[in-house]
């Protein structure tokens, strides 16, 4: 997502200009700014079911047991432990990932472009 | 007032307001391919699009349209963003129900926010690095991971449910203490904040700068990410159209 890194910590610090993925755009523009009061405004189809959907966490399995296993799987004599990228996808990418499919579902029905090009390119 | 049962063929999509005058015509297509203009009122400007007539179903790029739209009136001076999904019923309402009542807010608003941008900051663990670290200061969790490697998993099946317990519960407490901390040190920098629930994160927030500290916001980021490193992974989204900044005061249409 990012396009720029730079700095000694590098690969701890990722910077983008702008939101890419559909999570992040949601961020800046679903329920911040200016919200115009519902009695005057005109309602527009979609929207109602988009703010709900993209609160939508899909849970992933069950906490406990994914981090026993975490632990369980740490090799405490190397630093950089094997299945870290792995690990990292499953945990906190997932639910995003998750949130975003909800979201896209109800934007995209049935088989839109978009949801087509996501999908390539992930 | 009627003018909300005005047709549907007229409702204008609002992006966000501006001082009227203060930045050129916006050529990018707004929200379902539509052009972009601006209904003027009293010295603030709302930009506007004229939706097609009947249902209208949002897709992916519109929503990427309203914030590049956004963008576009941001990197040309000031803007209010407005929420996605505003829609009035007229020029006539865009100028009565909404610029007309909210002048002195919206004036306001655009002298607090002038200059000012909007960074989207997330941060993360590297969780293998935050797990070895609660591992090797929990005696009860170091043991625990010993009595439960190697065997099967049935047989372990409460030993590894207490494990588990005890490691999200520290994962937990970590996660509050350095997103407090993390918090502290950029909001020092900044000139107001907008905290979210970081979900499995230890840190989701916005953060408005000014532009005199703007220098200073990111040397503080690249510190903190170069302090923490390897345990964290922070993300940085911006200069945005500060969007978590600008609120009206509530109630105040009901008057």
């Amino acid at each position: 997502m990012a396009v720029a890194t730079r700095g000694t910590a590098s690969n701890y610090l990722q910077r983008a200009p702008s939101p890419s993925g559909l999570a992040e755009v949601l961020d800046v523009i679903l329920d911040k700014g200016i919200v115009i009061d519902a009695y005057v405004r005109v309602s527009v189809i979609g929207i109602e079911v988009l703010t709900i959907d993209a609160r939508i966490v899909i849970a992933s399995i069950d906490t406990y047991l994914r981090f026993a296993e975490a632990v369980n799987r740490l090799d405490l004599t190397q630093t950089e432990a094997a299945g870290l990228k792995e690990l990292r996808e499953g945990g906190s990418k997932r639910k995003t990932e998750g949130a975003i499919e909800g979201a896209k579902e109800k934007l995209t029905p049935g088989g839109d472009k978009d949801k087509e090009r996501e999908k390539s390119k992930s | 007032m009627t003018s909300t049962a005005a047709p549907t063929t007229s409702a204008l999509f609002i992006y966000g307001v501006v001082a009227a005058g203060a930045i050129p015509p916006i050529e990018r297509q707004g929200v379902a391919d539509t052009a972009i203009y601006a209904v003027t009122d009293g010295g603030v400007a709302a930009l506007v699009s004229a939706l097609p007539p009947g249902e209208l179903r949002i897709r992916r790029r519109d929503l990427l349209s309203h914030l590049r739209v956004l963008e576009d009136a941001f990197a040309e001076g000031t803007v209010v963003p407005c929420a996605f999904g505003m829609v009035l019923s007229s020029e006539e309402a865009v100028r009565r129900e909404f610029l007309e009542p909210r002048r002195d807010e919206l004036l306001a608003l655009l002298r607090r926010l002038e200059g000012h941008a909007q960074l989207n900051v997330r941060v993360a663990y590297d969780e293998d690095v935050v797990l070895q670290e609660i591992v090797a200061g929990d005696p009860t969790i170091a043991q625990l991971r010993e009595q439960t490697r190697g065997i099967s998993e049935d047989a372990g099946y409460s030993l590894r449910m207490q494990l588990g317990e005890l490691v999200a519960a520290a994962l937990g407490s970590a996660r509050e203490r350095d997103g407090q901390l993390i918090l502290e040190r950029l909001a020092s920098k900044a000139a107001d904040i907008a905290v979210e629930d970081p979900g499995d994160d230890v840190l989701k927030a916005s953060f408005l700068v000014a532009p005199k500290d703007a220098d200073a916001f990111d040397r503080e980021i690249e510190r903190v990410a170069e302090e923490q490193a390897p345990r964290l992974q922070i993300e940085v989204v911006g200069p945005l159209p500060p969007s978590a900044f600008a609120t009206l005061e509530r109630g105040a249409w009901e008057s």
